[in-house]
């Protein structure tokens, strides 16, 4: 009869109870997760895109164009491959409401550039050559049922169709994508760079060039090129700035400001939460099984063997727990991303969050059993026995 | 050198509230090996503070405590755990079984701190509740025992590791007469066939009277010792 | 009779004090987070919502979701605020109107050095006569129309490079000099001002975003929106201030919402098990007491409310510590970004009276839950067998 056979024994008394906290660690260790996620997943979007594309934006503002005639001026720098326009749309479908990205593209550089873009449904080609075919997301495809061959209205907020406000830009969808990566989102739409500028005839509405993706030539160092393309435009007439392609989607990251720090600070709360359930429920058990520690004691077991019936039954309690709120983590992992995806593609729990969580679980365990262990430590044998109930 | 126990000159005082309170006053006792005694005294005339001083589990502010030849107060800690374990049985007034480990299970609780492989330490809880007669109650839970056969099973759990003292506070102090008879003859055999130490802690003099010598302790102090008739405790046998 | 009853459990959770500290502790840290997120939440929408006034008309492109997607024509938009007889006259008998250009410009910060999004806003003279008493100069002087000079909002100070009285901030290619400080209510504290046309020329813009003007007592702003709406020279959408700036928070707001509420059922999830461990451990100790009070004649009922009354106390003083918890951050500034018009806004968390009603409420929901199934036990105890029990 080993000592350890107590542990069950002992959950097993109060069923409910083990049960209750097993429940609170279960939701609270899903819960880290699900936080945890957020704000690693932030930092990954901006850590997992290529080097070797770079983002030409004007550096004075996200929302302020370049010259039309910079890309065939920027295609001349040495070590440049090739240049892709990008012009954010900043449309809806029906309602404000329905947000998604839209882009006006060069359609054959986007193909060529981005690897990550895997059709699957329609085909590149048919996108590339139809001037008014769009590549749309999967995400945005289920959302709003469309499918190759549709139409899909696009009300253009920033760029109202010239036949009024009211009109819809019409793109015929000739494309469906899944992300290959995981910073990549399935909710944009990309469309011609053709025809968004021949469909805007005044020159107040056109917005010049929004952003340019620069592939660089394979043996080149890219910071080389970023400088050189900085150089061009120092003195104006508009400056641009240069990054990485991670770089670029890290500034997107850092407008969340504090809300990371303050995801984080509420993981604090979370972790309270977990201990204080823990604590409470070995506090109750100790109280119940002080007599027991005392029968012990006398029969001649060490203060380390009695306390280690008490850590184990705080151990069993936060593992299994613990390992629930993991698994039901893992369990609506998809049902995340599904949800998130619009301002945050590729929603991932990391292993590390998992093992995180795993050391926190053990940690709360540890430190829910040892309170009550270190206190029968000091519990004599008389007075452990002399206890009414 | 006396494998008996052996008090001298031990006093044993406690502080409630400021006050300073002695319960055991400089108490010289002697108790020889393989002899079955009774202590009795009023409540609160220090009768387990004294039983509790014998097995270990409290120690004397002064004076010396001997048991089966060793100095208690020479040991500490783990060493005074280890020395309880393989010394001393203790049997309580209210059975003290653990509720969720069966009878077998906790007879063979204390085997667990000897090196006997699993097999021979459930031989041996077989063998001890064989011994109180329960043997058919192996697979029972305390809360499914009557109070006779709990302390039957807790006096198996005391002797499971073959200590050469028992140490019996009251322990027929929550039973009916019928199953205090039981318990009662079988501290009698275990003091005549196997030749234990007792020594029992009890208020009633019927108990008192199946011991062989009754010691009386009054204030701390020992009142005197008595012999128990030798027809006397052989009559009592059922 | 009922006073013996509140004293009674009241005693009953001092004497298992270590269990009701823990428990009130577990509702406390639920109930901080929440209040926590609600104080972001208020402290977000009331800066938009405490400035908007009523009076101001904001004129956008038709079919703009704000003034970050809307823009005039220059000269049509001075024909349009000569144009509209609603717009009020000032003192000097021109009319109470500015043309606004609002433009998100990259700054860094200064502490991580990283980029921001700062909004920029080019106005016209007229909007000091406009917002009369809304704006405060702190330090320094208003910049003077016509000159590279500009004017910071005050929770810029320290935050962005260059925002200091007498840094330079470069548009463009263009350096302005910083002239002044300034204080006012809302959004607009967080913001850049200086002259429309200096700002139209050195950012290459084509022309302002917006219209704001101020109207005369009694038009009806939803009477001009559709006379305009289709109007043959200069269309325009017509709103007042207030309800553009409150528009500008739907997203974070619900977002902010959407997560409290998440947190609210996950972490309330927990702490009601946490709460309902302890009832029931106070039922186990008590089961032969309330043996005793079933056996002399108490209802059922009655020892199942006072489970309950007492799961209520220790949910309110959950709220209570919640609340004590989340006290210390009213007030704290922080800054995000406000998608909807995608710059960075500065705000204090604010605990409202609102804020802390909810938290108290959730509270005493948290507890209520946590009662339910101990008291419910407590209604059903056989009074044999409680009695049997020691
Ligand atoms: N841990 C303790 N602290 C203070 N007083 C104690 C303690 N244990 C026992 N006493 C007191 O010592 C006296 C003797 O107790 P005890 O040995 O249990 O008496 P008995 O077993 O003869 O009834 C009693 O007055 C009791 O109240
Ligand atoms: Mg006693």
């Amino acid at each position: 009869m080993s000592l350890l056979r107590l542990v069950p024994r002992q959950l097993l008394r109060h069923p409910l109870r083990t049960l209750l906290t097993i429940g609170s660690l279960t939701v609270a260790i899903f819960l880290l997760c699900i936080l945890r996620s957020l704000v690693t997943t932030l930092d990954a979007t901006a850590t997992t895109a290529r080097n070797d594309r770079l983002w030409v934006q004007s550096a004075v503002s996200l929302f302020v164009g370049m010259p039309a005639w910079y890309p065939d001026r920027i295609a001349q720098v040495d070590g440049v491959q090739s240049v892709a326009r990008w012009q954010w749309f900043g449309g809806y479908y029906q309602d404000p409401s329905n947000f998604f990205a839209q882009f006006a593209v060069d359609p054959q550089k986007v193909v060529d550039m981005y690897p990550e873009l895997i059709v699957v449904e329609g085909s590149a080609d048919a996108f590339v050559a139809g001037r008014n075919c769009c590549m749309i997301g999967r995400g945005i495809a289920n959302d709003f049922g469309w499918k190759v061959g549709d139409i899909a209205p696009i009300t253009g907020a920033l760029f109202p169709h010239p036949d009024g406000a009211d009109k819809a830009w019409e793109l015929e969808v000739a494309a469906i994508y899944e992300p290959g990566a995981r910073n990549f989102d399935d909710r944009t739409l990309f469309f011609h760079w053709k025809l968004f500028e021949e469909t805007l005839t005044t020159p107040e509405d056109s917005p010049g060039v929004g952003a340019m993706v620069v592939r660089v030539k394979d043996d080149v160092d890219p910071s080389v090129v970023m400088g050189a393309v900085d150089d061009l435009f120092m003195d104006g007439p508009q400056r641009v700035q240069t990054t990485t392609e991670s770089e670029f989607q890290a500034q997107f990251v850092s407008m969340f400001g504090n809300i990371p720090f303050f995801v984080s600070a509420i993981g604090g709360g979370v972790l309270a939460a977990v201990l204080l359930a823990c604590i409470n429920t070995m506090l109750m058990a100790a109280r119940e099984q002080r007599r027991e520690v005392g029968v012990l004691k006398a029969l001649g077991f060490s203060d380390a063997r009695v306390g280690s019936v008490l850590l184990m039954q705080s151990l069993f309690l936060t593992l299994v727990g613990g390992g629930m709120g993991m698994l039901l983590a893992k369990g609506i992992e998809p049902g995340v991303v599904a949800a998130t995806s619009s301002f945050m593609p590729g929603f991932l729990i990391e292993r590390e969050t998992y093992l995180m969580a795993f050391i926190i679980t053990v940690l709360a365990g540890v430190v829910a059993g040892l309170l009550p262990a270190w206190s029968t430590r000091k519990l004599t044998v008389v007075a452990a026995l002399g206890a009414r109930d | 050198m006396n494998e008996g126990i052996l008090l001298q000159g031990v006093t044993k005082t406690y502080s409630r509230g400021g006050e300073e309170l002695r319960v055991l006053d400089n108490l010289d006792l002697t108790m020889d090996e393989g002899r079955f005694y009774a202590l009795m005294g009023p409540s609160g005339s220090g009768k387990t503070t004294l039983l509790n001083l014998v097995g270990g589990l409290d120690l004397p502010d002064s004076g010396s405590v001997q048991v089966a030849g060793q100095d208690i107060r020479s040991l500490r800690g783990a060493a005074l755990s280890a020395w309880r374990a393989r010394s001393v049985g203790f049997v309580f007034q209210g059975f003290n079984l653990i509720p969720v480990l069966s009878a077998l299970e906790n007879v063979a609780l204390p085997l667990a701190l000897t090196p006997l492989s699993r097999k021979e330490r459930r031989r041996h809880a077989l063998a001890a509740l064989d011994l109180v007669d329960l043997g058919d109650r192996a697979g029972h839970r305390p809360g499914q025992l009557s109070g006779g056969q709990e302390q039957r099973v807790a006096i198996a759990r005391a002797i499971v590791t073959d200590p050469k003292v028992l140490l019996c506070d009251e322990p027929t102090g929550d039973l009916d007469r019928a199953a205090a008879d039981q318990v009662l003859a079988l501290l009698q055999r275990l003091n005549g066939e196997m030749k234990k130490t007792v020594l029992m802690v009890t208020h009633d003099a019927a108990a008192a009277a199946r011991a062989q010598r009754i010691v009386h302790l009054d204030k701390g102090r020992l009142g005197s010792i008595e012999e128990v008739q030798a027809e006397q405790a052989a009559g009592a046998k059922p | 009779m009922r006073g013996i009853a509140f004293s009674y459990h009241l005693r009953s959770l001092f004497v298992r004090r270590s269990a009701t500290f823990l428990t009130v502790l577990g509702i406390g840290a639920t109930v901080a987070v929440v209040a926590g997120v609600l104080a972001l939440q208020q402290g977000f929408e009331r800066l938009y919502t405490d400035a908007g006034r009523a009076d101001l008309a904001v004129f956008l492109r038709p079919g703009a979701t704000g003034e970050g997607d809307s823009i005039f024509n220059r000269d049509r938009g001075r024909r349009l605020i000569n144009t509209v007889p609603e717009i009020a006259v000032g003192d000097d008998q021109q009319p109470l109107a500015s043309m606004e250009l609002y433009l998100a410009v990259r700054l860094r910060r200064v502490s991580s050095g990283g980029e921001t999004n700062v909004p920029i806003r080019g106005v016209q003279p007229a909007t000091f006569g406009i917002r009369e008493g809304e704006i405060t100069v702190l330090e320094g002087r208003q910049f003077r129309p016509g000159q590279d000079e500009l004017m910071v909002g005050r929770s810029l100070l320290g935050r962005i490079r260059g925002c200091e009285l007498g840094g330079t901030i470069v548009l463009n290619t263009t350096p302005f000099l910083v002239v002044g400080i300034f204080e006012s209510t809302g959004p607009s504290g967080s913001e850049i001002w200086g002259d429309l046309d200096r700002i139209l020329e050195c950012l290459e813009r084509t022309g302002p975003s917006r219209i704001l003007a101020q109207l005369k007592p009694g038009s009806d702003i939803a009477a001009i929106s559709a006379r305009l709406k289709n109007d043959k020279v200069v269309p325009a959408q017509v709103i007042s201030e207030k309800e553009s700036l409150s528009s500008q928070t739907e997203m974070l707001s619900a977002v902010l919402k959407f997560l409290g509420a998440f947190l609210g059922v996950i972490m309330g999830i927990a702490a009601v098990f946490t709460a309902t461990t302890t009832m029931l451990a106070a039922l186990a100790d008590r089961t032969h007491e309330i043996g005793i009070l079933l056996a002399a004649g108490f209802r059922p009922v009655g020892i199942a409310l006072g489970f309950l009354f007492e799961s209520l106390i220790l949910g309110l003083l959950g709220g209570l510590a919640g609340c004590l918890l989340v006290w210390p951050i009213n007030g704290i500034e922080t800054g995000t970004t406000n998608f909807q018009t995608f710059t960075e806004v500065a705000f204090g968390f604010r605990v409202t009276p609102m804020v802390l009603t909810v938290s108290i409420l959730f509270a005493l929901v948290l507890g209520l839950l946590g009662g339910g199934l101990p008291a419910w036990r407590a209604a059903h105890l056989a009074p044999v067998k409680a009695l049997g029990r020691r």
